[in-house]
């Protein structure tokens, strides 16, 4: 997601309330102050569970809602966050008292939005408070169905995906449906062209396919950080199910977007996606049988695929950092302040992927280095021992300068690695020249016999008679 | 036109060479330097051809010193030869002298660049 610029972002932590009379201003301080300490010191068990970068997975989540009912009709999964260790905060859209931050502080590390319908948050929260909650590096799950409002469109928008426009249109597919008692009218579909990625779907291959009755939406061609994870089929279209079709549905095929999810530049963590029931609890224990398929599933592959990707989404998986970034002069320990031309070095780099509990090694064998000035002079494959150690050795190349090694990690799913560090290359001293090289020697004696004679060139001119 | 012939060509080096022995012995001993150097020179050419250039900055000074010292040679040569009417004013003893200030010189610069 490029993160748009805002001019104005609004004021959002709570300005302490005035007294009305001021009678009894003096006495509202003294309890506003006493007030103030005791949230303090109520908030700093809170604090201490936030967001850090020992522990990248998200604590608290507030998920918001059209109505409360969700709160039972979802209730799997938000059971399975739960259990996962996640604070849930449910509260309505429209809440008056709604606020993401308060004294500048998050209160949240992750946003919900299972609220389509909503024209206008309640209390502090805009669109401009959702993005800056994501450009601040937070997460944030976006569900909207055919009830979608504009608020929810342009959040999504904002974030690198295009709703349809049409607001009766939805996903109708009359290849890949799913196979229910009625006829009905295709708009519940079992989707199974997920994307390809352990990280992100998980280890354990989603069998079922996924239930999914909602809109349809496509991706932003200028935003190269969007990704779809679940695409409708190539018969799939979006169009109003119950008028017949009279010009070319606007968006068909695999173009059409049923889950995409957005990783910004600054690691947070989108999940948008056009159906708030791929999370009820009817689509996760429903069984599932595709059309056209034989084999019928005693349970669909919502609850494991939305498992998988809310750990995603939620930093539980896929989350890298880089330490202890070392370079020496081969054979010895210590970091030097610079380096000689045609020096061998040894640098080395520890990788560890957070696992939702500990960082464990990770381990690829394709992160490289760079030594790099104005373009990569060395470019090389670190190899690395399963600990998470990644180390390789060189040669300084034959130029000198101001120098940065950079290692510039960016795959599919993963959080980007982006470190540098400067490291300036010095010509030879005066002194670390060869001196008496043997091929010389010829230029040498050359010279000497020239001085030689010279003398005896003058002895011989001038007594010569 | 002449025809040349290989007893005309005999007839030239035998002339010139009757012409060179009355030359002076201070001028013969000069060109005998300025032969001694030039065959230097051409010796270093040769091994920078086979052995390749790498110090090159010794091969610079090895080759320079030995067309300098040539150089210088000629030019003391041109200003003590008593049938050159130009120099007729300028003594021998000031023309060697300078030549010994130029050689001191080049040699110096030679010393430091060998290296």
């Amino acid at each position: 997601m490029s993160p748009p610029h805002r001019v104005n972002p609004q004021p959002l932590s709570l300005s302490p309330r005035q007294p009305k009379h001021p009678a009894t201003t003096k006495m509202a301080r003294s309890n506003f102050s006493v007030l103030t300490i005791l949230s303090v010191i109520l908030l700093l068990p809170v604090l201490s569970l936030s967001f850090s970068p020992d522990s990248p997975s998200d604590r608290r989540l507030l998920v918001l809602f059209d109505d409360l009912s969700l709160k039972s009709s979802h209730s799997i999964f938000f059971n399975s966050l739960k259990s996962r260790g996640f604070d849930l905060d449910f509260k309505l859209a429209d809440d008056p008292k709604l606020a993401l931050q308060r004294y500048g502080q998050y209160l949240y590390d992750g946003l919900i939005l299972f609220s389509p319908s909503i024209e206008r948050f309640g209390g502090a929260l805009d669109l401009a408070a959702v993005l800056d909650f994501v450009d601040s590096g937070h997460d944030l799950i976006i569900a909207a169905d055919s009830s979608a409002s504009d608020l929810i469109k342009s959040v999504a928008t904002e974030c690198g995906v295009d709703f349809d426009e049409d607001p009766s249109a939805l996903v109708i597919d009359h290849r890949s449906y799913a196979v229910v008692g009625t006829e009905g009218d295709h708009t519940l579909i079992a989707a199974d062209d997920f994307i390809e990625s352990d990280v992100l779907l998980g280890e354990n291959k989603i069998e079922a396919p996924v239930l999914f009755k909602g809109i349809a939406h496509s991706l932003n061609a200028a935003n190269n950080l969007v990704l779809k994870v679940l695409s409708a089929s190539p018969a799939a279209y979006s169009a109003n199910p119950s008028s017949k079709l009279s010009s070319p549905p606007s968006l068909t095929g695999s173009s059409i977007s049923l889950v995409s999810v957005v990783q910004a530049r600054n690691n947070a963590r989108i999940m948008i996606t056009g159906s708030l029931d791929l999370f009820s609890n009817r689509f996760f224990r429903s069984s599932v049988q595709k059309a056209g398929s034989p084999k019928k599933y005693d349970k669909s592959g919502n609850e494991q695929f939305v498992a998988e990707l809310s750990k995603w989404v939620f930093h539980e998986r896929g989350h890298l950092k880089a330490v202890n970034l070392r370079h020496n002069k081969a054979g010895e320990t210590n970091e030097p302040a610079m380096y000689r031309i045609k020096d061998d070095l040894d640098f080395s780099v520890e990788i560890y992927e957070w696992s939702g509990k500990s960082w464990e090694p990770y381990v690829a064998n394709d992160v490289q280095v760079q030594f790099y000035m104005m373009s990569p002079y060395v470019l090389k494959t670190l190899s690395n021992d399963k600990k998470g150690l990644y180390h390789t050795s060189f040669k300084v190349p034959d130029v000198y300068g101001v120098f940065q090694f950079k290692v510039e990690y960016n795959r599919l799913g993963y959080t980007s690695l982006l470190l540098s560090k400067q490291i300036p290359v010095r010509p030879f001293k005066h002194n670390e020249y060869e001196r008496f090289i043997t091929a010389a020697f010829p230029y040498y004696g050359a010279s000497f016999t020239m001085m030689a004679g010279f003398f005896i060139f003058s002895f011989v001119y001038l007594y010569h008679k | 036109m002449a025809r040349t012939t290989s007893s005309d060509a005999q007839a030239l080096f035998h002339s010139l060479r009757s012409a060179y022995t009355s030359t002076p012995t201070s001028l013969k001993i000069i060109d005998l330097y300025v032969c001694f150097a030039v065959f230097t020179a051409i010796i270093q050419v040769v091994y920078m051809a086979v052995v390749g250039s790498f110090p090159f900055n010794s091969f610079l000074s090895g080759v320079l010193s030995c067309v300098g010292t040539a150089v210088l040679a000629v030019c003391l040569r041109i200003q003590v030869n008593k049938e050159n009417k130009e120099f007729k004013d300028l003594a021998p003893e000031r023309a060697f002298a300078d030549f010994v200030l130029c050689n001191l010189v080049l040699h110096l610069v030679i010393m430091n660049f060998l290296g």
